[in-house]
């Protein structure tokens, strides 16, 4: 890295430096109080100071007033002045870069713990002057840097990373901008509390399903064809168009799918109480393992859990459903 | 350190600009600077350049410190020092070169930008010319660019990067004009560094040697600008003293190597008729000699004296540009008792040098009846002989004067001057020689007068008794138009053409004359503009004599006002859109119905459902969401506005 971000204040002192900058924090928490969740950023909660950058700026610029003091040098002089009055219009500049931008949180996928959520921000300019070099940014990672047009909405992916399953809060996020010379840091802190899922995190080496899970008690064997129409079933994101019954959708506005008998009917059922172990978070991986690899398959598959069941079936929805619930099995306040 | 990595190409669309800024920095530095050096920084530019085209690594530290150590060597073997203008910027212009070879990151460019303005101010400290304050400006512009490029999106157009910076600076000029005007100006330096600049500077030799290479300055370079408060004097009177001569070894003519001060010599002025008051604005000249009208009498420019021989100098050498204010008596009369001087050192004459010069001027010693008349007698000579004035004259022997006023008998105030002089000895009368200006133009344009370093002239003083050191320009009797017109005078009533002087076009001429008006303005008020210029123009402001703190404080005022103007200005243009006044209406109505729309529903739908479930009169309901929507997505019609203003105020 350059010398110049060694100077920066924080490296200097990073243990006051942290100390510091947690109690400021606190105290912008307080004095935002918790927002909604569009947010538009008021000059008064837009924060600013000098970079490493800019002390060497203002370090120069006062080498260069002593030196035209010492020449009696009046274009000297104006040279100088005039970079001090750029620093100061960048002062400025900086700081409204950032006013009344629009915040809003876009959504974020469910992850398996371990890997890193993607949280969505949404950053409106509704000005008609277009904003340059803002990111998002989290105490350990950052998203990338965008300008925003007049009127343009772009979303900045905050990368988090998850350790263990169950609900994930951002707890705070910033919002900052070096424009236009990197004499100056703005900043605002956002207290928007977007949530996410995280599922557990797979069990690398598991023993296949029981086979006795199986449902009705048996396999489908017979190599009747798919010729040999079974029944009609609710219809399951992932099920073939080609096998949604489209004549009985005409007459009740219901959408059903086609079963024939020579297809693979095979739908298992993953019993929490028949996981061997004791471990409650190794019983939930393995589960979730299982899920995985038999939505992999498109094979129906049922859960059942103290308390819940998700009776056999497959699709986005289905895995969805059923990953979720492995995610808030047994927690206390899987709301909160 | 550095793994042999390729660069990546992120640097291609900051670098060309970091480098047309600094190119533009080091312009103004070119003439000055070895041509080595110049090299050097367009080799590395190009260098660098093409690493980060073809994605090469940049070279390894090794050769980068051995490339730095002989750059430092080559600037302190030109220079043999590292302080001072010339080598300070010399050192800065290498370190750029050697910051390029090891720039990886955009942000490394910082480094390069902050060098280009110190190249910017360097070359102001060097000269300041009228143009230089575009310069600078246009240099600050181009560095900003460079500097927003080096964060900038890769697609970012240069006619945007460009747009903002210059949208900046044009903030950034009203607080700059602010702090330039108010802040207090201090007369003298905290440390006297002189400026070296390197450069030879036009003026006056301190020692004439007539028959050497013709010497005379065909400058048009300015020596000083003079205003006269009151009548200027005729051309005959216009002298301008400079410098004395009176040690001759036979070919060259010096005088006192060491400025030196007398504690006598203004005591022994007399002072007769009326004094002529003016301002001369001097331009650098590296030596001591201060420029007045003959004889000066009266002057306020700080630590300068009068030397033993009536010199006017300064103990610094003058190597900024300096203004001040003098008297002059044209009628004077300076050392007439003749103990004031030591005698012997105005007439010495080297042995055998000159030697027909020395018969001639005994024998027409012995036919006139006074010194006086004897003066008279060979300023007859020269204008009644054979002699002639030519800028163009042939060269002299080792007997100069002898060959001078007996074979070639062409020359200009040197030749004439010199043997004057030495006749002058020869006869037994002390006698001098004086460098300085003769004549100066009047600009019609600023009312002032230009002197030039092609006026540069030299005259004789000898010592009469009773009468003093008198002034005798042996010139004048032999060329009386180079006096009474001036050089510039004679170049254009045609005389001049016999000297050897072309007359250029009087409409350039009149051009020239605007531009220097031009530039006599800007020395005054802008470069000139010191503690006594400042002071006058805070009491033309209203300010009655402000200390430091006032000004400081007026600064402060002043700025914080303009930032606060800057700063409403920018907000103008970051603000949102301002909600229009029908949908502020609308959100009234909501409010007052007590009813939520819910996301997606449409304003029918709501006034449905706010017939329903509240209290407002339906009739006001479905009248209030009509007008809303004709206003929001009809014609424009301030009626309709006024309409919906009315049903929601009444509900």
């Amino acid at each position: 890295m350059s010398s110049i971000r060694w100077l920066s204040p924080s490296r200097l002192l990073p243990g006051i430096n942290r100390a510091a900058s947690r109690r400021v924090r606190l105290w912008a928490r307080r004095r935002q109080g918790v927002d909604g969740p569009v947010t538009r950023l008021e000059p008064r909660r837009i924060y600013i100071l000098p970079t490493g950058v800019g002390l060497i700026f203002a370090l120069m610029t006062f080498a260069m007033l002593l030196g035209s003091m010492n020449y009696n040098n009046n274009l000297s002089f104006v040279l100088t002045f005039m970079l001090i009055g750029v620093g100061f219009v960048a002062m400025h500049q900086c700081q409204r870069n950032l006013v009344a931008l629009e915040v809003s949180f876009a959504g974020v996928e469910p992850v398996f713990a371990g890997q890193s959520a993607q949280f969505r921000i949404a950053v409106a300019n509704r000005s008609k002057s277009p904003r340059h070099r803002i990111r998002l940014y989290i105490d350990d990672a950052h998203s990338d840097t965008k300008d925003l047009e007049p009127g343009e909405s772009r979303i900045f992916v905050l990368p988090v990373r998850t350790e263990q399953r169950g609900r994930i809060t951002l707890e705070r996020f910033g919002l900052r901008t070096l424009f236009p010379f990197e004499l100056f840091r703005a900043w605002a802190w956002l207290h928007m509390y977007p949530r996410g899922i995280v599922y557990p995190h797979p069990a690398e080496h598991v023993p296949p399903p029981p086979a006795s899970q199986t449902a009705l008690g048996h396999r489908q064997h017979d190599a009747r064809g798919e010729e040999d129409f079974a029944g009609l079933r609710k219809f399951h994101v992932g099920d073939s168009p080609r096998n949604v019954a489209w004549k009985a959708y005409a007459r009740n506005d219901q959408l059903l799918s086609k079963q024939f008998a020579g297809a693979d009917m095979s739908s298992q059922w993953f019993d929490f109480d028949t996981v061997a172990g004791d471990d409650l978070e190794q019983r939930l991986a393995i589960l979730t393992r299982w899920v995985i690899d038999a939505d992999r398959t498109q094979e129906d598959y049922g859960l059942r859990l103290p308390g819940q069941s998700f009776p056999p079936a497959h699709g986005e929805a289905h895995r969805r459903q059923c990953l979720e619930a492995l995610a808030l099995f047994g927690l206390e306040n899987p709301d909160g | 350190m550095a793994r042999a990595r390729g660069t990546d190409g992120s640097l291609l669309a900051s670098l060309p600009w970091t480098l047309l800024a600094l190119a533009f920095a080091l312009l103004p530095h070119v003439p000055y600077l070895p041509v080595w050096i110049t090299a050097a920084l367009l080799a590395c530019a190009i260098w660098r350049y093409s690493i980060e085209v073809r994605r090469k690594p940049v070279p390894p530290a090794l050769l980068r410190a051995a490339l730095a150590l002989a750059c430092f060597m080559g600037v302190l073997y030109t220079y043999n020092t590292i302080s001072g203008v010339g080598p300070g910027s010399a050192l800065l212009a290498i370190m750029a070169a050697l910051k390029l070879l090891e720039t990886r990151q955009r942000r490394d460019q910082f480094v390069l930008l902050f060098i280009a303005i110190f190249l910017v101010m360097s070359s102001l400290l060097r000269e300041q010319y009228l143009w230089s304050l575009p310069y600078l400006v246009l240099g600050v512009i181009l560095i900003m660019t460079a500097w927003l490029r080096t964060a900038a999106d890769d697609a970012e157009p240069v006619r945007r990067s460009l747009g903002t910076s210059s949208r900046l600076v044009l903030y950034a000029a009203p607080l700059a004009l602010a702090m330039w005007v108010f802040f207090p100006r201090i007369a003298t330096p905290f440390w006297a560094v002189p400026i070296d600049t390197g450069t030879a500077v036009s003026g006056l030799s301190s020692t004439i040697s007539p028959g050497d290479i013709s010497a005379l300055s065909k400058s048009d370079a300015v020596a000083f600008r003079v205003n006269f408060e009151g009548a200027v004097p005729e051309p005959r009177a216009r002298y301008w003293r400079g410098l004395v001569l009176h040690r001759f070894d036979g070919r060259t003519w010096s005088g006192i190597s060491e400025p030196r001060i007398s504690s006598t010599a203004l005591k022994n002025i007399e002072a007769l008729g009326e004094p002529v008051r003016y301002r001369v604005t001097m331009e650098p000249t590296r030596q001591h000699w201060v420029f007045a009208l003959d004889i000066p009498y009266e002057w306020n420019l700080e630590s300068t004296f009068l030397g033993p021989q009536h010199q006017l100098t300064r103990v610094q050498p003058i190597d900024q540009r300096i203004a001040y204010e003098a008297v002059s008596h044209a009628d004077y009369r300076i050392d007439a008792e003749p103990y004031s001087f030591r005698r012997g050192a105005y007439l010495e004459f080297p042995e055998g040098r000159n030697p027909r010069t020395a018969t001639l001027a005994r024998s027409m010693r012995a036919a006139a009846r006074s010194d006086a008349a004897f003066v008279r007698a060979v300023l007859t000579k020269f204008n009644e002989e054979e002699y002639h004035y030519t800028l163009e004259p042939p060269p002299l022997g080792s007997n100069p004067v002898d060959r001078f006023l007996f074979e070639t008998r062409r020359g200009f105030c040197e030749h004439y001057a010199s043997a004057f002089a030495l006749m002058m000895r020869a006869a037994g009368i002390p006698a001098r020689i004086v460098l300085g200006y003769q004549g100066g133009e009047l600009n019609p344009v600023g009312d002032y007068m230009i002197v030039r370093q092609a006026d540069a002239h030299a005259w004789t003083e000898v010592w009469l008794p009773g009468a003093g050191w008198r002034r005798v320009d042996p010139t004048a009797a032999v060329a009386p138009e180079r006096v009474d017109a001036g050089r510039t005078g004679a170049m254009f009533d045609g005389s001049g053409a016999a000297w050897g002087l072309g007359a250029p076009s009087m409409l350039l001429h009149n051009l020239v004359l605007a531009w220097d008006a031009a530039n006599a303005k800007w020395n005054e008020w802008i470069l000139g503009y010191g503690p006594e210029n400042q002071e006058r123009f805070m009491n033309w402001l209203g300010m009655d004599d402000p200390d430091w703190r006032q000004m400081l404080l007026t600064l402060i005022v002043v700025v914080t006002g303009l930032t606060v103007l800057i700063s409403a200005a920018l907000l103008l243009r970051y603000r949102p859109p301002r909600r229009d006044r029908a949908a502020i209406l609308y959100d009234k109505f909501i409010r007052k119905s007590g009813l939520t729309p819910a996301t997606g529903e449409t304003p029918q739908l709501f006034a449905g459902r706010v017939r329903r479930e509240s209290a407002l009169p339906a009739s006001a309901v479905d009248s209030i969401t009509d007008t809303y929507l004709d206003v929001r997505y009809g014609p424009p019609d301030p009626a309709l506005l006024q309409r919906l203003e009315a049903a929601v105020t009444s509900l």
